[in-house]
């Protein structure tokens, strides 16, 4: 028994001092630095004849799919080999899987996702991108309407296509919560564990603090960290049900949910009839989800052919009928009115001045790096119980 | 002669050297990782950073605590149910014993995450499990199952329970009935035969059967994600946020570290109570 | 009754507990014929009776590709992990060498380590290092990783409930060693290793966690379902799985009458021949 035990504390003992000899050996050796970006220069991507294959990240269900689907129809009509992949689920999970790829320059095979403006942002002020010359995409500098040209992330788009916009609210079940307006009605104890909020940082607070009067685009740190703290007390207290990405389309087709913070484009993949889509009476967040070029990208030739090509109008149009988001082309409209005059005159899809007013574009937290990531951690640890 | 010396080495190495290098060594980039300082806009330099150890553990102690009553609890329920199962394919099913056997573990075959998925479908909240409970007034009439801890734990222990049933089955199939039969001639009455000679017996298939499913339910995020709610996340799930959240790869680095000690500390002492070497593989044949 | 029930109790009591082990299974696959509006699960059977995803299983690309990738990456997996397996068991419990405690300690920490620290720590790893691609090839290594212990622990449990004896009589039969390992040895040592492949290549289908981190762009089967599981899932994912169930069901079935076959040639053959000692015990498909 004793010899077991000797034997034991023994091993232990080796494999303890081998782990520390390694860390001092690391320590005294190189303290480079992990991660923090490259500081080299930004490249332009590199446009011209496009040919040969070409691989593309998307969010899912932002594609119309199948023998008729764009794809297919891109690939038809520019010999282009295209792969689509869909394994772009939310902005922080992709950017921590890529992340260390990009760290190195390379993409993973990719020459172009999609990611949310405030996350390119984030990468591109990380050297993870190369910015874009919209003279080698004509298609999109003629068609790209006034409103997806603005932004807050990217002013003058310089290294961001806008693939599709949407307007963060309020989903709710008719039936079973109709008198849901507000934001700050998911805060009502009446529907206690029955809400769930979006994990979306950009989304959430600004919503909460545009419930109570402030204004986000000028909104100081503390005004974020005030909300933060809200939604930290309905979390502990179970108000809020769930924190959720897409998932919580799940939550309100089974009944699990009487209203969530959602996005406008998403009535198909709710399967409750009594859903709809409400503007909050205080206003409501729009999101833009563009296209970026990211360093190592194999054939950014083709990848900015795809991006003028989603530019045409009709191409645009189709995208814009089975995504049901709002698309940043002009003239899709206009095509929709004659094939399918519902789609044209859906305001998630076309809306209206008058339904845009007092939504404003996602913010950013103010501050430099180490603020953001203050606000960032507060929300974070907010929303894990 | 020396050749027959060499043979064992040999056959070691393959596998020693596969985990030397892709498990002893990461485990030392993550210590290193768990010392640097930084943020992911500015880069992580190394810096000794032994706070984050404390920091971890002081920001995430409901976690921890958490994590181990839900897990606790997933594992005692689990051996309760584990070793009547294991005890009937063993001794009393005769030839429904290997179709039984395979009931038990054809659950694996399908995903984990599908059958976490599926609990969640069965779960909802006005479906027909929650009807019957709140009739049978086990939850309130507006109470729900999902997002509570009840779920989770009901999760975890549902998952696991393969890892339970499966050495305990292997130690109860291995018994030499001739004792239990030699225990009852003895005057013993079924009850004295099972407490008496049956379960210490088959005491080392119990402890590989709890450490198998503790430690995984310790450290899983797959329940709390799928079935759980606010309230109810544990370890993983915040590791899970750190890292690809946000982005404090340091911390997270270091909360892995804690629970692997919790862990390893765990495991010692319950071998240690427990005493048996049988499952760390001491006993070796005479030859 | 009840005294039938006392007698039966213990089997009734198995025969739920089972049933309420696959109950998961059966509402996937009922799921799977259930009509959808999208295509999608929304988790009521409001739709009605279909077998059109069956008809259509495979027309989701992604999902075939993920299928595949799995499948490929459980193949490989189990074939190296295996073999490296079997090898160390041998090893560990046939010999008596230096560094044998260490062995164990190393061959028992993945097991105790839960997979998001194993998951991490090898995404660090790749991440310092930037030798290995992520995709397929670190997938491949991850899950090789994970699984030897599993194969060590199983096959060993086997090996050490093996009667040497009967090596022994075949070597003083005339046998060379590398003929009883062959006719011997391996035959009643098979079921063992059949089952910590079979377990391997469960593991490693089955594996979410570590490949969240470690898979680059590349998609398994459960990393497909984590992704549509936030944005709808196709009812061809409850298919593909009821598919994978079935098919392990058959040939799980196929390898134990094999067995079945086997043993009864076993027991036939012993009791025509003299055997030095007992009768070994007769092998149980698990390594019990």
């Amino acid at each position: 028994m004793t010899d077991a035990r000797t034997g034991r504390t023994r091993t232990l003992a080796i494999a303890l001092a081998a782990l520390v000899a390694a860390l001092v050996i690391a320590a005294c050796g190189d303290s480079d630095t992990v991660g923090g970006g490259s500081d080299e220069d930004v490249q332009t991507a590199k446009g011209g004849k496009a040919s040969g294959s070409v691989t593309i990240s998307n969010w899912p269900g932002y594609i119309d799919p199948g023998k008729n689907g764009t794809v297919n129809e891109f690939e038809e009509k520019t010999g282009i080999s295209l792969e689509y992949i869909e394994d772009v689920n939310d902005n922080n999970q992709f950017f921590g899987k890529m992340k260390p790829l990009l760290d190195q320059g390379q993409s993973g095979g990719r020459s172009m996702f999609v990611v949310t403006d405030w996350m390119a942002k984030q990468m591109h002020d990380l050297g993870y991108l190369q910015d874009i010359d919209y003279a080698d995409v004509p298609t999109v500098e003629k068609n790209i309407s006034d409103i997806a040209r603005e932004s807050v992330a990217d002013p003058g788009r310089k290294f961001t296509i806008p693939w599709q916009s949407g307007l963060t609210g309020l989903w709710v079940d008719t039936k079973k919560a109709p008198g849901i307006r507000s934001i700050n009605d998911l805060f009502d104890p009446k529907y206690k564990g029955k809400v769930t909020f979006l994990l979306e940082m950009r989304d959430t607070v600004p919503m909460v603090m545009m419930a109570d009067g402030v204004d986000p685009e000028t909104a100081s740190k503390q005004d974020w960290l005030d909300a933060i703290d809200k939604i930290n007390k309905a979390t502990d207290s179970g108000q809020v049900r769930r924190w959720t990405g897409n998932e919580y389309t799940e939550d309100l087709t089974a009944g699990n949910a009487v209203a969530s913070i959602g996005w406008s484009g998403d009535a198909s993949l709710i399967g409750n009839p009594n859903a709809e889509w409400r503007k909050p009476t205080e206003g409501c967040t729009i999101f833009t989800d563009s296209m970026v070029i990211p360093v190592g990208a194999p054939n950014s030739p083709a990848a900015l052919e795809w991006a003028d090509f989603a530019y045409q109008p009709e191409v645009a149009a189709d995208l814009a009928a089975y995504i049901t988001y709002f698309t940043p082309v002009d003239g899709a409209k206009e095509v929709l009115q004659k094939s399918d005059p519902a789609s044209a005159n859906n305001p998630l899809i076309f809306p209206s001045e008058k339904f845009l007013e007092g939504c404003v574009a996602q913010p950013e937290p103010p501050g430099g790096p180490e603020d953001v990531q203050e606000v960032t951690d507060a929300f974070a640890d907010a929303t894990t119980g | 002669m020396l050749r027959r010396r060499l043979v064992p080495y040999f056959l070691l190495g393959p596998g020693t050297i596969w985990l030397v290098l892709f498990f002893l060594v990461p485990m030392y980039f993550m210590a290193e990782l768990a010392l640097r300082s930084g943020t992911v806009l500015t880069g992580f330099q190394f810096s000794w950073e032994w706070s984050n150890f404390s920091d971890a553990l002081s920001e995430n102690n409901e976690q921890v605590v958490r994590s181990f009553y839900y897990s606790g609890v997933a594992t005692l329920v689990a051996l309760l149910i584990a070793y009547p199962l294991a005890y009937a394919i063993a001794l009393r099913a005769g030839r429904w014993r290997v179709l039984l056997l395979f009931a038990v573990i054809a659950p694996f075959f399908t995903t984990y995450l599908i059958r976490t998925i599926a609990w969640k479908t069965i779960l909802y909240d006005s479906g027909p499990i929650v009807d019957a409970f709140q009739f049978l007034q086990l939850i309130p009439d507006d109470g729900r199952l999902l997002a509570t801890q009840w779920a989770v734990i009901a999760g975890l222990t549902y998952n696991f329970l393969p890892f339970m049933i499966l050495p305990i089955y292997a130690s109860i199939e291995r018994l030499d009935l001739r004792m239990i039969e030699a225990a009852k001639d003895l005057y013993a009455s079924s009850r004295q035969a099972f407490l008496k000679v049956t379960l210490p017996l088959t005491a080392p298939g119990i402890v590989a059967g709890v450490l198998l499913t503790f430690i995984p339910a310790f450290g899983d995020y797959v329940n709390p994600l799928v079935l759980g709610g606010t309230n109810q996340s544990m370890i993983g799930n915040r590791i899970q946020v750190l890292y690809l959240n946000e982005g404090n790869y340091p911390e997270a680095a270091a909360l892995s570290f804690l629970m692997m000690a919790l862990i390893l500390a765990l495991v010692v002492v319950y071998i240690r109570f427990a005493g048996t070497e049988a499952f760390m593989g001491e006993e070796v044949e005479e030859t | 009754m009840i005294a039938w029930l006392r007698r039966n109790g213990l089997m009734v009591y198995a025969g739920l507990a089972v049933a309420y082990m696959l109950i998961p299974i059966v509402v996937i696959a009922v799921f799977s014929f259930g009509e959808t509006p999208k295509d999608k699960l929304n988790f009521t059977l409001g739709g009605g009776f279909t077998l059109e995803y069956w008809q259509h299983a495979f027309k989701i690309e992604e999902l075939n590709d993920s299928f595949r990738t799995s499948i490929k990456l459980a193949t490989f997996s189990t074939l190296i992990s295996t073999a490296v397996g079997t090898l160390m068991a041998i090893a560990l419990v046939r010999y008596q060498f230096r560094g044998r405690r260490l062995s164990n300690l190393l061959i028992v920490l993945p097991m105790a380590t839960p997979e998001i620290v194993l998951g991490a720590a090898l995404l660090s790893m790749f991440v310092n290092l930037s030798v290995f691609d992520l995709g397929f090839q670190t997938l491949l290594i991850a899950h090789v990783m994970f699984s030897i212990s599993f194969v060590v622990v199983v096959v060993r449990s086997r090996l050490i409930g093996f009667d040497r004896r009967i090596e022994e009589a075949a070597a003083d039969l005339g046998a060379t060693p590398v003929q009883t390992f062959r006719y011997v040895t391996m035959p009643l040592v098979a079921p063992g290793i059949l089952a910590a492949a079979l377990l391997a290549f469960a593991l490693s289908i089955d594996d979410f966690v570590i490949s969240n981190f470690n898979s680059g762009g590349t998609v398994t089967f459960p990393l497909y379902v984590y992704g549509v599981a936030l944005r709808g899932i196709p009812v061809q994912v409850n298919v593909l799985a009821t598919m994978l169930f079935l098919l392990t069901v058959a040939a799980i079935g196929l390898v134990l009458w094999q067995q079945r076959r086997a043993e009864r040639l076993a027991a036939v053959a012993a009791e025509e021949k003299v055997v030095p000692g007992p009768v070994p015990a007769a092998p149980t498909p698990l390594g019990g």
